[in-house]
């Protein structure tokens, strides 16, 4: 053993071993007992009154609420994501808690509320559109955000989180600074991105630069697309992220954490340009003619 | 007077991999101190004797306590001036002890077969033999007017002192992602660990928990609050022991689904005086909780 040696101390020879001796009031050392339902007891408890988290999944949408996304394009974001909170509900479900927090960046970003919520509690605030696209300085915000020092600061484990951001145009201010700055976080590296460009002026480039990848790009440019798109970005982006492809159980094989990442992120962008080429374009307005 | 508890449970996630519990627990009242002990097996593939390193670690930290009790009164003149060259020691021994049991353990039974077919021979060459025992391991020791504390690895420890605060003394060490957990097999373990040194404070009761425990909990003011209950309920532990057993079987089972050990250590005499005191606080972190719930659910936009 390479240890460093120190002396030997006296052993204790009474040092009581006994896997199944809780709480005795002298000495134990235990092991935990073979799990029994029929100890089971929760009602009466006191400990109930903090409750009992899992695993958790914080999905962040970051929306351009620029002056550009005033009207139906708003008018109908509004509607989709206040559809889509019962579906997202349903992700979350069984074995995790998912969370949703919401960056609005036009003339200045702001926070919808001031911390993830989770999505059991969480209410659509509608937005409303003015001002000019800062995307630069939403990056530096998610980043800022993105931390165990702010908003992941949850003891329960999380996911890598999903980041699903929405745009209808051209930055209007040095969005490559915010992003060199966000491409440095950990969560931004290992999280699962999507983007959704909406109408004729969203440039697919940048939104590639900011997910890494174009299969994780889609566009919409109609009403009715918006909505589809949504829905699948989000609802397949949190069905992926949350599911557990996590490896400290498993003793055969064991995969790295960029292993698990590059794995998510791919399967992401296969289903989402699967269900993306299932849509039918409808017969809803494009949003780039009439107004 | 001191006295305590200690609880593992098995996590639903070792059960659905068929592996054995990787924790364990103990606490021990002596004369005029207490020591709380938790550890908890890695678990993975090479370190497949983790369930008896985590025994071996909190049997090896109550017999370095012991040894460093026997003169306590020794120990306890020198400790304010030199606590943290005792403190070290103690981490030594430790480490020394645990190194002795594992050696001792892999000579009475070598590898099997059976444990070695699950790598190459290559692959199981380079794991260092003590690796296969790998395990965290969080402790506290309190006596009359002071309490301190080591760790290495993931893990916490909660005290409430004489005001009923419920405090972690030492700084909350989540693993980054990235990183590899610090052990009790790590070659330079012994210059991994964190302490703490609590001098001159009365201690109502002091908490060790793996990181199963932590992990249940969806802020780290509701895991303080959570020890602030168990303490106010402690005056009646034999009735209310039970009901912590099956608490934690229920945070391991709908939480992570990990091992959870708790092991506590309390001042019987502190613990009656100050009993209304916590119970204030119960009620104050009640109320702070409601706060906080309503300040997260007001909207920005």
């Amino acid at each position: 053993m390479s240890n460093e040696h120190v002396t030997e101390p006296e052993v204790n020879e009474n040092l009581n071993v006994s896997p199944l001796d809780d709480f005795d009031t002298a000495e134990t050392v235990s092991p935990a007992p073979v799990s029994d339902d029929s100890i089971l007891d929760f009602d009466d408890d006191p400990l109930s009154a903090t409750s009992v988290s899992k695993k958790s999944l914080v999905i962040f949408f970051l929306i351009d609420t620029s002056g550009s996304m005033k009207g139906k394009k708003m008018g109908e974001l509004n509607t989709v994501m206040e559809e889509l909170i019962p579906e997202i509900r349903r992700v979350g479900e069984a074995d995790t808690e998912v969370k949703v927090a919401v960056l609005t960046f036009s003339t200045e970003v702001r926070w919808m509320y001031s911390t993830p919520i989770p999505i059991e509690e969480f209410e659509w605030a509608r937005l409303r559109a003015s001002g000019v696209t800062s995307m630069g300085a939403a990056f530096k915000e998610l980043n800022h955000r993105m931390s165990r020092n702010s908003f992941l600061n949850s003891p329960s484990l999380s996911f890598a989180p999903v980041i699903f951001l929405m745009t209808d145009g051209y930055p209007s201010d040095d969005y490559k600074e915010g992003l060199r700055e966000l491409q440095t976080n950990s969560w931004y590296k290992f999280g699962l991105k999507a983007a959704l460009g909406i109408g004729q002026e969203a440039n697919d480039n940048i939104l590639a630069e900011f997910t890494g990848s174009k299969d994780t790009v889609v566009h919409a440019y109609s009403g009715g697309q918006l909505a589809q798109m949504i829905k699948i970005i989000a609802v397949t982006s949190s069905q992926i992220g949350s599911k557990s492809m996590t490896l400290s159980d498993d003793t055969t094989h064991e995969l790295g954490e960029e292993d698990v990442f590059a794995a998510k992120q791919k399967l992401l962008g296969q289903q989402i340009q699967e269900l993306v080429s299932t849509q039918t374009d409808g017969d809803d307005v494009p949003f780039d003619t009439g107004w | 007077m001191f006295n305590g508890f200690s609880h593992s449970v098995m996590g639903a996630s070792h059960e659905k991999t068929n592996l054995v519990c990787q924790d364990s627990s103990a606490f021990k009242v002596g004369d005029h101190y207490a020591v709380a002990v938790v550890a908890d097996g890695h678990g993975s593939k090479k370190h497949f004797r983790s369930h008896l390193g985590s025994k071996f670690a909190v049997e090896a930290t109550i017999e370095a306590i012991d040894r460093f009790y026997e003169d306590r009164e020794a120990l306890e003149a020198n400790l304010p001036a030199n606590h943290k060259l005792i403190i070290k020691n103690i981490e030594k021994q430790i480490i020394s002890n645990w190194n002795k049991k594992v050696e001792k353990h892999l000579a009475e039974n070598p590898v099997t077969d059976e444990e070695k077919s699950k790598f190459t021979p290559e692959e199981f060459e380079a794991i260092p033999p003590e690796s296969y025992y790998g395990s965290t391991l969080v402790a506290g020791i309190s006596g009359d007017n002071y309490t301190f504390g080591v760790q290495i690895g993931d893990g916490s420890l909660v005290a409430l002192f004489e005001d009923g605060r419920a405090v972690m003394p030492m700084e909350y060490n989540e693993s980054a992602p990235a990183n590899v957990t610090a052990s009790v097999c790590n070659s330079n373990a012994a210059s991994l660990f964190s302490s703490f040194y609590a001098p001159n404070r009365k201690l109502i009761a002091l908490y060790g928990s793996t990181d199963g425990l932590y992990t249940s909990f969806g802020s780290e003011h509701d895991f303080l609050d959570y020890h602030t209950i168990i303490t106010s309920q402690l005056v009646n532990i034999d009735t209310f022991k039970e009901i912590i057993c099956n608490n934690l079987t229920k945070r391991s089972r709908f939480g992570t689904e990990d091992d959870i050990s708790l092991s506590c250590i309390y001042n019987e005499n502190l613990l009656k005086d100050r009993i209304d005191l916590v119970n204030k606080r119960v009620t104050e972190n009640k109320k702070a909780a409601a706060d906080r719930k309503a300040a997260m659910l007001e909207k920005n936009v």
